[in-house]
């Protein structure tokens, strides 16, 4: 688990926005299973060389977001009941964000809508060719 | 309550303050970073923390009480300058604390100076800048302290000791006691420190979470078909603690509401507008040197 897990302290994104999306990535792409335990947040603070509160705070945001759950005196686990983000979704989620970074791009250097879709379009039969 | 508390501390020099009016409070389980230019105070204020320098005014709380005798067994220190007797062998050193505070642990000593590669029967005279930095570092790690005042505790070590000093920090954290360290190696503080504050000439000018500081803190940049734009106002957000214009491109420095800010600038007539993140270097740079901050954040995009 910690092997998956890697933090860039010197990026302008937080370190726990980091370690949510990281670990919101491998669960998504089933690095990590439902009902895996993570590592404590003293042990993922230890392997990451980041503070212990940095850790605890994006494990209660995946808590929040019912990512994970917290057992007390057991520890954290990927969710696995009916609340838990499906892989599915969480995929979308990741595909989503970068959906939205490129296109508020494309739109701040002054591509009009149909110029956008075109290489929408274009990208799609690149990436998807059967 | 927070584990030492610095409550308006000041210290005059003559006429110059070298501590300005300096307040903070490291929380129990937490690495704080202490970030400054040289000359900015930092080492003052370590010396006033632990009564080496007698301040002008203002105080030192740790868990809510005063420095008295009895509160130095739980405070280990690292000086930034080396404090080791020049005739002294390590191991004579590693003795001499040992007689000195009842909580440390010879053996943690030992253990830590063979992680950093110092042989025990060396004198200090003979010995690097980085190998005094490990000796000092190992004498404070084996204190059993539960508050760690480190200036400058990496000075002189290769990057492997350096990573093992702050895994030694962490280490520190975990186990609820507190870290106070400067650096002016800001990519350590980035990684380890869960707030920073930032001194200069003196005073506090920055000061917050180190994640908090990085997703507030953003440049909002665009550029303008032509030199005869207008900002409408957008200058005098409140948010935007920084402007610089160049003959059609404007970057502003947000503190909160990039997006928003970004939107606005589009609104204006601005294309190619961008929000761009900071790290903690370009954020320390903003709080000293605005004018060095954006040229740093400008070559670095330029780039990459």
């Amino acid at each position: 688990m910690a092997a998956v897990l890697t933090v860039d302290p010197r990026s302008g994104v937080p370190i726990y926005l980091q370690i949510i999306e990281q670990i919101k990535r491998s669960v998504a792409l089933g690095v990590l299973q439902v009902g895996e335990q993570l590592p404590t947040v003293k042990q993922l603070a230890i392997d990451l060389t980041v503070n212990p509160n940095t850790v605890a705070r994006a494990y209660r945001e995946l808590e929040r977001d019912a990512v994970i759950e917290t057992a007390p005196g057991r520890g954290s686990f990927v969710r696995g009941d009916g609340m838990a983000q499906s892989p599915r979704a969480a995929a979308a989620d990741i595909a989503r964000t970068a959906f939205d970074a490129a296109l508020r791009e494309a739109k701040s250097v002054g591509l009009t809508r149909d110029e956008a879709q075109e290489l929408i379009e274009a990208a799609l039969d690149r990436w998807f060719q059967e | 309550m927070s584990a030492i508390q610095i409550l308006n501390l000041r210290k005059m020099y003559g006429p110059l303050a070298a501590v300005d009016d300096f307040s903070l409070e490291v929380p129990a389980g937490s690495v704080y970073g202490l970030l400054g230019p040289n000359g900015a105070g930092k080492t003052t204020t370590f010396k006033c923390m632990l009564g080496l320098l007698r301040p002008t005014s203002g105080e030192v709380l740790y868990d809510g009480k005063p420095l008295v005798p009895q509160t130095f067994e739980r405070i280990a220190y690292v000086p930034e300058r080396s404090v080791l007797y020049e005739w002294m062998t390590v191991a004579e050193h590693i003795e001499m604390t040992r007689r000195a505070f009842s909580r440390f642990d010879p053996a943690r000593a030992r253990e830590l100076l063979v992680q950093f590669g110092v042989e025990e029967r060396r004198r200090a005279r003979a010995l690097s800048k980085g190998m005094r930095t490990a000796v000092m570092v190992a004498l404070a790690f084996a204190r059993n302290a539960e508050i760690l005042l480190l200036d400058e505790p990496t000075g002189g070590l290769d990057p492997v000791n350096q990573r093992h000093v702050l895994s030694l920090m962490i280490n520190e954290a975990a186990k609820g006691n507190s870290v106070l360290f400067s650096s002016h190696q800001i990519g350590q503080v980035e990684r380890a420190a869960e707030r920073i504050a930032v001194m200069d000439h003196g005073r506090l000018v920055l000061e917050g979470l180190v994640d908090d500081l990085k997703a507030d803190r953003k440049i909002v940049e665009g550029v303008f078909p032509d030199v005869s734009y207008t900002l409408d106002g957008i200058a005098n957000d409140p948010r935007v603690t920084h402007a610089d214009r160049t003959e059609r491109i404007v970057r502003l420095l947000v503190n909160g509401g990039a997006d928003e800010i970004a939107s606005r600038l589009a609104r204006a007539g601005a294309t190619g507008v961008r929000v761009l993140d900071l790290n903690l270097e370009d954020i320390f740079l903003y709080a000293v040197s605005p004018e060095t901050a954006t040229a740093d954040v400008v070559a670095k995009e330029s780039s990459s």
